[in-house]
């Protein structure tokens, strides 16, 4: 039984694993596609997103520089510098400053770099500008952007300065850009938690305010100063940190426009997605591992039950094919008691006759006391019969045993013979020594009363009706034991089929068929086979070939629960 | 005619004791072991009665019984056997049997059947009518 019970545990544990191999190879192997399908989906989006956010930015930049050229441009044109000195100027301050504060200050400059006039917060008003590059500048260009410097002020800035020839000589309009205004403009737009965006010049110095990247006019430390048409995304490690990098670079001035994210930032919510698909991964893992435990229990709680059906049934088969050979022989063993009852009763008869007559002579009290005996003997011959009926019902528990074959199918025969005998056959034997065999003797029994049965049926009401027994035993170290007959044989299209169950050519109620097939079972748990050979009209041989020992211990488990 | 009796069964000890028990009761026996025993004792005398056992080995109790039935008209005979076959019964009456016994029968009772059968066989061999309408034993 404890056998079994592991084997049920080790079945339990295969089918587990099968279970689970096959829930979750597929959930695992899902979730990699999954995951690489949605990382690069995902990643392509955010490029897209970039690129598009920094296309539309650098529009509205342009834009607006583009504006406030305009601006000043007009103003220079518009006004002489009289009316400009006059008043206009402040005016025209007013409007391009804006209630936000677009720009700072506006000056006009004469052509030997001096002030002319100043309106703004700062005291520059007596500032030469004739050695300042975007004096030069605007001078050789006419109108002029130029990059964040520190200026007078030692404030950086930067300024749009437009040149106007009146009269055989030059003056500059200029206006200081608010750093901060232009800086708030750039970095509107947040996006994310890390993202930023600002402004470098061809130098790669920062052009605006910003709030991670590093101060105004430090260096940005992104690498590709490179002008490049279009939009750019890369990443870079920078100071332990990876980076996702979109730039363009804008018409005029030549600035280059630079959003930044740091990589963890960027792909969070991928991280995050991915976190929820492995919780999700794990969850169901766990789940089909529980399901698979639950449908594995249910399976070896079913092949147990099976089982144990199968056993019960083949235990009950074996039951009814001895209750079938007692029956088949009951008629013989009712002959072989009759027939010593009637030789009792004639010499009850014999002795009360003999008693009678008086007085009783000497020879005829010798005759009584000789009878008496007779009775004895006769009785005797009663009790070898009803013995060997009790033996043969009561090896009915499926325990293992050290047998002499060679005494049991003696023993077999005595009761065989009533029978034969009934049936006017003669049983043979031969039977040759066989060293003692672990064996159940009930089933040992079951199988040679079922073949010599056979036998006898076969050969019964034919003249000269032999069976004969045979047992040897072989260098092959098994137990050879033929059961052979002189009677009608079997036909070569029976052969294969008489030992399936219910295969019977005997009348209706005759036999039930079972008799071979529960032979054939019993001879194969122990370990042994039985053959068959035959000729019809000559005879039929079985040959039973069993091992000294069975391969393995026969399950008991029927006995074991019988005697509880 | 006198009382002569043919005991027929392999059982040796059985014919033994019954031809003893039959004799001191003033019957003359014979005993057979074998069928084809019977058959040569009934070529050699004539009996009146045959007590018949059915199994036997070599030829069964129902051959003799159908010998003697075409053969000897005025013989009885008794069928005793330990094994009752079904069909037997009927197949004997039928081939004129006097009576089917079934072993073990009475000695006593089986005495009487025997006289009985006698009475049936001297009564035919006097009116020479050869097998009458068969004695129920009781």
């Amino acid at each position: 039984m404890k056998r079994q019970s592991d084997q049920y545990t080790a079945m339990f544990g295969a089918l587990v694993g099968r279970l689970i191999l096959v829930t979750v190879l597929p959930l695992v192997v899902m979730g990699i596609a999954n995951f690489y399908l949605f990382y690069s989906l995902n990643r392509s989006i955010v490029v897209e997103q970039h690129a598009n956010f920094l296309r539309h930015h650098k529009e509205s930049i342009e834009t607006f520089l583009a504006g406030l050229v305009g601006q000043v441009s007009t103003l220079a044109n518009q006004y002489s510098l009289a009316e400009l000195e006059a008043g206009n100027l402040e005016r025209a301050y007013q409007v391009i400053r804006q209630p936000a504060g677009v720009i700072t200050d506006v000056g006009l400059i004469g052509a030997d770099g001096r002030h002319l006039k100043y309106i703004g917060p700062y005291d520059l008003a007596n500032r030469n500008y004739r050695d300042a590059e975007w004096f030069a500048r605007v001078v050789a260009d006419g109108v002029y952007v130029s990059d964040v410097f520190l200026g007078f002020r030692g404030v950086p800035h930067f300024v749009i300065a437009v040149k106007r020839t009146e009269g055989g000589t030059f003056w500059i309009l200029r206006a200081t850009v608010n750093t901060e205004y232009f800086s708030r403009l750039v970095d509107a737009t947040r996006i994310g938690r890390t993202g930023e965006t600002f402004i470098v010049n061809s130098a790669g110095l920062l052009q605006t305010k910003t709030r991670a990247a590093g101060e105004l006019l430090a260096p940005s430390g992104y690498p590709d100063l490179l002008p490049h048409s279009g939009i750019r995304v890369r990443r870079i490690e920078q100071g332990g940190k990876s980076y996702l990098y979109t730039t363009t670079w804008l018409e005029s001035p030549r600035w280059m426009l630079i959003f930044r994210q740091e990589s963890h930032d960027v792909y969070g919510p991928l991280r995050q997605a991915v976190v929820i698909g492995l919780a999700m991964c794990t969850l169901g893992v766990l789940g089909g591992a529980a399901l698979a435990a639950v449908v594995a229990g249910a399976q070896v709680r079913y092949i147990k039950r099976a089982d144990r059906e199968k056993e019960a049934l083949t235990q009950r088969l074996l039951v009814a094919g001895k209750t079938a050979a007692v029956g088949e022989m009951s008629a013989g063993l009712a002959h072989e008691i009759n027939n010593p009852l009637a030789t009792i009763d004639t010499l009850q008869t014999w002795i009360r006759d003999l008693g009678q007559t008086s007085p009783v002579t000497d020879e005829d009290r010798l005759e009584i006391l000789d009878s008496a005996a007779k009775i004895g003997e006769q009785v005797y011959r009663c009790k070898t019969i009803t013995q060997g009926l009790l033996k043969f019902a009561r090896k009915s528990d499926a325990r293992l045993e050290q047998v002499d074959l060679q005494v049991a199918l003696g023993e077999m025969l005595t009761i065989l013979r009533t029978r034969a005998r009934v049936e006017g056959v003669a049983i043979e034997d031969d039977l040759g020594y066989v060293p003692p065999m672990l064996a159940c003797p009930a089933h040992l029994q079951q199988i040679f009363v079922n073949l010599i049965n056979n036998a006898i049926d076969a050969v019964g009401g034919k003249p000269d009706a032999r069976v004969l027994v045979r047992s040897r035993f072989w260098e092959d170290g098994m137990a050879h034991v033929e059961v052979l007959d002189n009677g009608c044989g079997i036909p070569a299209e029976n052969l294969s089929s008489i030992f399936l169950p219910f295969f019977t050519t005997k009348a209706v109620g005759k036999g039930t068929g079972l008799g071979l097939a529960i032979c054939y079972g019993l001879a194969r748990d122990l370990g042994g086979t039985i053959t068959v050979e035959s000729t019809v009209g000559e005879g039929t041989a079985f040959a039973v070939v069993l091992p000294l020992r069975p391969p393995e211990p026969v399950t008991t488990g029927e006995t074991g629960e019988a005697s509880s | 005619m006198t009382r002569q009796v043919l005991l027929v069964d392999d059982e040796a000890e059985f014919t033994s004791i019954l031809s003893k028990v039959l004799r001191r009761r003033g019957f003359t026996v014979r005993v057979a072991g074998t069928g084809e025993a019977a058959l040569e004792a009934l070529r050699e005398s004539a009996f009146a009665v045959v007590v018949l056992d059915v199994k036997m080995p070599g030829i069964d109790g129902l051959h003799v019984l159908a010998e003697v039935s075409r053969s000897l008209p005025d013989t009885r005979v008794i069928l005793l056997t330990g094994h009752l076959a079904p069909g037997d019964e009927e197949q004997s009456i039928a081939k004129g049997a006097f009576a089917y016994l079934l072993k073990p029968y009475p000695t006593e009772q089986l005495v009487g059947v025997i006289e009985m059968a006698q009475r049936a066989a001297e009564a035919a061999y006097e009116l020479g009518t050869g097998a009458g309408t068969p004695v129920e034993p009781y």
